[in-house]
């Protein structure tokens, strides 16, 4: 009989079978790796496993005993702890006050302090994750607050510790601190389920991996006896191919910036950053989340103030105008975010696909809305890019996050804009939805616009640009064409290294 | 004339018209650091200010007043807590509606129950006693400020202090923190986000409660429609100007209780009342503007 | 067969959401029945009063009058609701206007006609000023407009009293007033025998063109969009600080506009705090957050707050209940409401 057991689980989600009769064993420090595409049900699985729901049929089984677990508490509480990819942290509360949250160490009706500190750094030291007490969350990079959100997990005594897609955010070398951290909490009889979708990592670091694609085990792997691409048939079903762009001749400067740079809180988060992006090509920057990509794309939109420097589009110094400038200049955005910015949730989809067009023919003649040519402008998209919608005024919030890309997108190329800046375009969305956006913006690609590709992916980024910048803290490090660019180049600079 | 401007008086003044404010306000304070935006300061001050007087009248004794109000104030907030901490319906929207319910409400019952209407007042009920700490009682201008108030003004600076201690070195101050600033944080580490904003706005009436009380019954003994004027509102800002830390919302409602203050003494001099009565509101968006201004050049404005 | 089915389905699809409000009105009436039964009152007799005093016979132009100056505060209220604003301020906008249209009316030298059509302008102008400076305080300084918007009510009620009470002064009265406008500069009874005066045409204009731009203009669009998310309507290259200015400015300029035709219209005289009496911008507060700022369901609540306040005024007059009472419901019908989420859910 295994440590931990998943028997028989399935679990269904208005009508689509998330997890099918799935199987998992797993042995005491083992590090285990899950893995799939997105929407194989990985997630879904081991939200089981951490008591966020409940299965539909089946149960686990956790030392021998049968586990009924009502909520994560009663998860933490029988030893199964959870980093997942959005951290859940108090940015303005200190790293001790974070990890001992709710279990505080009491000097009578006082929290004390002294302890709390003293307790954490043991912890820290014993399973090697350096880490300042008193820091502020606010102020730590994000490597740091992964190695706070394990810790918070080892103070609560987890013997299991699920890790969900935890290099997402971290640079290279990261990684490779994050991966001796887990053979050393193996070693001390941790137990680690690896969930990702990335075959590098797992072949560095997992002892045993399970494969689903669509619901179900596809396969159950031992690392040292298997190879990439028998990993990628079982997840994908056939050997992986991503679109790639043909080499093309770039046009004419349709996007630039000089010497951009933008301060918040006294600090340069964008530091002179100069950069051009052409007709006809696609310009990637690699770069971790938190070194000021979002602010150059806020400053390059008109959301945020510059400092110095400026911004041109198709020529027009657009720097200090509004955002309807610069859109009205030829720019659209996918903005990352898409529920909190990129659309209304209570709004329906004409009125989520008419932001923007609003006050131009043919969806507005002299000020007044033209209504129905709002909903077939409405249809026309929708039918365009295969969403799924019930109707033209149905709210958008109850769309997936595939779908709601697609408005995202579709609505931003509708402007058929000569600059088009993308950001995380395909972050949690389907393999089905990414293939099609990347298919978009290879078309926008053909079409001669210029394209900014701002991604954490860096399969992506080698995937369709045609240039590679990378941003260090607020600068732009190294640039590379295509050909000279590899993972492991782009991930020496994106953590601040150089090529000596 | 001068020398005579800031007298004893004016002191005395300054701390009976700082007193409620400071009591909403750490009620307003406890409910922005529980992530709740509590704007029936004013309405549950107004609840407990009648509730006082009317305890006091019918059950014939100050306690009798001091538990009206409280009680009275805490039922009042019930529907806050329910409404805003259990069912998570629109603050702002509650808010004003509760402030107008807590106004008609008690107009209505002033009609009803004591027969008048404008104003209430009877002789006979007794006010807050005041209480003299030696020492203190005999200090020149400060000596009745500070020495000789009654003990709910006594008890806010109290308040604050312990609210202070509370937020920052107690495990149920961590966790009401934690709740405030990332509420999917701490409940996924256990803490029970209902349950404490629940309480908090509970608490929050009571000491709102107690603000009333000071109103109607802290120096003159009567109850008027609409007493509080918009102290309550003058307490949000002093929140909003302290980020909720207590010992800068404090500060603040010093500030607006001695611009008060000056109103009334100005006043006084002969400055027409109705521009001196706008003293401190004029003071309190003076100040909310330059705070503005001095946070818009530390963050850098966004277009 | 299939038509019944989609006409069912449309129908509740539009009665759906009003049940909420159907509920919330049952649980106001309930509370108050409770009220007045507590204190000794009979809750049918109560109710009786009410409706009969709001529709029977005069009373109907009675409430007709009242609503006009409610349905204007509602207005003000409603347009930046839209954009998810909170205007508090409409107390002090109604009270420069009204002294504002007075003092034109008075002592502007013109003749009657045009010295009407200025005190008119006049209070639209300094009403649309005085919120704009709120606006101000939360472009520039951040200020939350919930509270600038309050805070200068009071200097601006302050201002007003002290004008009427000094320079402005009309010694025959009693009151702090200003002398009585002639009656060519006034607006005439538009019912002759009923207190509805010309002030009526105004508002309607008013409401009609509220209402036709929220739904038919680029503008109304922006306003809407913004209202259900800030950082996408941003995102989406809406002005935001010239949509707040722009929509306080007009929200300023109807509550003057509504301050002058009380003055002009129905009290034709400037009296300290008669304007804010009947707590019109309260209630039109109200009646905007009922409906979400959504301009016809806005104006509907207004008229029957009308109603309501109409019918309370009678059934004080005639079982001695506390017209109070009727705040007392609307107030407790919008918690019910907010309550039950069906006002802005909390994000």
């Amino acid at each position: 009989m295994a440590y931990l057991e998943m028997i028989d689980i399935v679990k269904r989600y208005s009508g689509v079978l998330a997890n099918d009769h799935v199987d998992l064993a797993v042995e005491r420090g083992e590090i285990h790796a899950v893995m799939g595409e997105n929407g194989a049900g990985k997630s879904t699985l081991m939200s089981i496993l951490y008591g966020l729901q409940s299965p539909d049929q089946g149960y686990l089984r956790f030392k021998g005993s049968t586990l009924l677990l009502q909520s994560p508490l009663d998860a933490i509480a029988h030893g199964i702890g959870m980093v997942r990819q959005a951290f859940r942290l108090f940015e303005s509360l200190s790293v001790w006050e974070n990890i001992v949250y709710r279990r505080e160490p009491r000097r009578g009706i006082f929290v004390d302090g002294a302890r709390a500190r003293a307790q954490v750094q043991e912890l820290a030291r014993r399973h090697g994750l350096p880490i300042d007490p008193m820091a502020r969350v606010a102020h730590l990079p994000v490597g740091v607050r992964q190695r706070l959100e394990i810790l918070k997990a080892l103070y609560r005594e987890a013997q299991v510790l699920i890790l969900d897609e935890p290099t997402a955010v971290l640079t290279p070398a990261e990684v490779a601190t994050l991966f001796t951290v887990m053979k050393s909490l193996a070693a001390s009889g941790c137990t680690i389920l690896l969930v990702t979708h990335k075959l590098n990592e797992v072949m560095a670091v997992s002892d045993r991996i399970t494969v689903l694609r669509n619901g179900r085990v596809a396969e159950r792997l031992v690392t040292a006896e298997t190879n990439p691409n028998a990993i990628v048939r079982a997840m994908t079903g056939h050997p992986v191919t991503l679109q790639t762009s043909k080499p093309r001749e770039p046009g004419t400067v349709k996007l630039e910036a000089r010497g951009l740079t933008v301060e918040q809180h006294g600090r340069r988060v964008v530091d002179d950053v100069s950069l051009t992006v052409r007709g006809g090509e696609i310009v990637g920057i690699a770069g971790v989340a938190g070194n000021g990509q979002s602010e150059l794309i806020e400053a390059l939109m008109g959301l945020t103030v510059v400092a110095q420097g400026s911004v041109y589009l198709q020529g027009r110094n657009v720097t200090h105008d509004s955002v309807a400038a610069h859109r009205a200049s030829g720019l659209s955005y996918i903005a990352e975010d898409r529920a909190r910015t990129a659309s209304a949730a209570a709004a329906s989809a004409t009125d989520n696909l008419a932001m923007g067009f609003h006050c131009q023919p043919p969806l507005a003649h002299r000020g007044l809305l033209q209504q129905k040519a709002m909903r077939k402008w409405a249809r026309g998209l929708i039918e365009q890019f295969d969403i799924k919608i019930a109707s033209v005024d149905t709210a958008v919030g109850t769309l997936s996050g595939g779908n709601l890309q697609k408005i995202v997108t579709a609505r931003e190329l509708a402007h058929n804009a000569p600059v088009l800046i993308a950001e995380q375009p395909t972050r949690g969305v389907d393999v089905g939805a990414i293939s099609f956006i990347h298919g978009e913006l290879l078309r926008e690609r053909e079409r001669g616009h210029a394209i900014l590709l701002v991604s954490a992916e860096l399969s992506e980024i080698l995937a369709l640009a045609d240039r590679i910048l990378v941003m260090y803290e607020g600068r732009i490090v190294a640039e590379f064409a295509r050909a000279d660019a590899d993972e492991a180049t782009l991930g020496l600079y994106m953590a601040g290294g150089t090529r000596s | 004339m001068t020398y005579a401007f800031f007298n004893a008086t004016f002191f005395d003044q300054a701390v009976l018209g700082i007193t409620p404010i400071l009591l909403a306000a750490m009620a307003g304070t406890l409910s922005e650091r529980v992530g709740l935006f509590n704007i029936a300061l004013e309405g549950q001050m107004l609840v407990g200010a009648f509730a006082a007087v009317a305890g006091s009248h019918f059950g014939g004794s100050l306690q009798a007043g001091v538990l009206s109000a409280v009680a009275a104030a805490v039922v009042f907030s019930s529907l806050l807590a329910v409404g805003s901490a259990l069912l998570r319906g629109n603050d702002i929207v509650i808010g004003i509606s509760l402030n107008l319910l807590a106004a008609g409400l008690t107009s209505f019952l002033l009609r009803t129950l004591f027969g008048v209407s404008g104003t209430f007042s009877d002789s006979a009920m007794l006010g807050l006693p005041r209480l003299s700490i030696p020492g203190v009682a005999s200090l020149p201008l400060l000596g009745s400020a500070l020495g000789h108030q009654n003990f709910l003004v006594y008890f806010s600076w109290i308040l604050v202090a312990a609210i202070t201690v509370f937020l920052n070195r107690t495990p149920w101050g961590l966790r009401l923190r934690g709740i405030g600033e990332q509420p999917a944080a701490a409940v996924a580490l256990g803490a029970d986000a209902t349950r404490y904003r629940f309480l908090v706005t509970l608490l929050g009436g009571a000491l709102c409660g107690l603000a009333g009380l000071q109103l109607s019954l802290g120096s003159l003994t009567l109850f008027s429609e609409n007493m509080t004027a918009g102290r309550g509102w003058i307490a949000v800002a002093a929140v909003m100007l302290g980020r909720a830390r207590p010992l800068a919302v404090a500060a603040s409602c010093v500030l607006f209780g001695l611009s008060d203050a000056l109103g009334l003494r100005l006043q006084g001099e002969g400055l027409p009342n109705q521009i001196t009565d706008s003293a401190p509101y004029v003071v309190t968006l003076a100040a909310l503007v330059i705070a503005g201004l001095r946070q818009r050049r530390l963050t850098g404005a966004v277009t | 067969m299939r038509i019944a089915a989609g006409v069912r389905s449309h129908l509740s699809r539009r009665v759906a959401p009003l049940l909420p409000i159907v509920g919330a009105v049952a649980v106001g009436f309930g509370v108050c029945g409770l009220i007045a039964l507590w204190v000794g009152l009979s809750p049918s007799l109560m109710f009786r009063q009410l409706l009969q005093g709001a529709v029977e016979g005069p009373q109907l132009f009675e409430t007709v009058a009242r609503a006009v100056p409610l349905v204007g505060m509602t207005l003000a209220a409603a347009i930046p609701l839209r954009a998810g604003i909170v205007n508090l301020g409409a107390d002090g906008q109604l009270a420069l206007g009204g002294c504002a249209a007075a003092i034109v009316a008075l002592y502007f030298p013109a003749p009657d006609l045009v010295r009407l059509g200025m005190a008119l302008a006049a209070a639209m102008v300094v009403g649309a000023c005085y919120a704009a400076l709120a606006a101000a305080g939360e472009i520039l300084a951040g200020v939350p407009l919930l509270l600038s918007t309050w805070l200068l009510t009071y200097p601006a009620k302050g201002l007003c009293g002290y004008l009427v009470r000094t320079p402005l002064r009309d010694p025959s009265t009693a009151w702090p007033s200003t002398a009585r406008i002639a009656v060519g500069a006034r607006l005439g009874h538009l019912i002759p025998g009923t207190p509805v005066n010309q002030g009526f045409l105004l508002i309607a204009l008013v409401a009609i063109a509220v209402i036709f731009l929220d739904r038919h203009s680029s503008m109304g669009f922006e306003l809407r969009l913004r209202g259900l998310n800030e950082r996408f309507a941003r995102y989406g290259g809406v002005a935001l600080n010239r949509q707040t200015l722009g929509v306080m400015i007009a929200s300023g300029a109807i509550a003057g506009l509504v301050g002058a035709i009380m003055v002009l219209g129905s009290q034709f005289r400037y009296t300290d705090g008669a304007l804010t009496a009947p707590q019109y911008s309260w209630s039109g507060t109200l009646a905007a957050l009922l409906a979400g700022g959504e301009p016809v369901g806005s104006v509907i609540a207004a008229v029957l707050f009308a109603a309501l306040q109409t019918g309370g005024f009678a059934m004080e007059r005639s079982v001695e209940i506390p017209r109070v009472l009727t705040m007392v419901l609307q107030s407790v019908i919008i918690l019910f409401l907010a309550m039950r989420g069906a006002i802005w859910k909390r994000a």
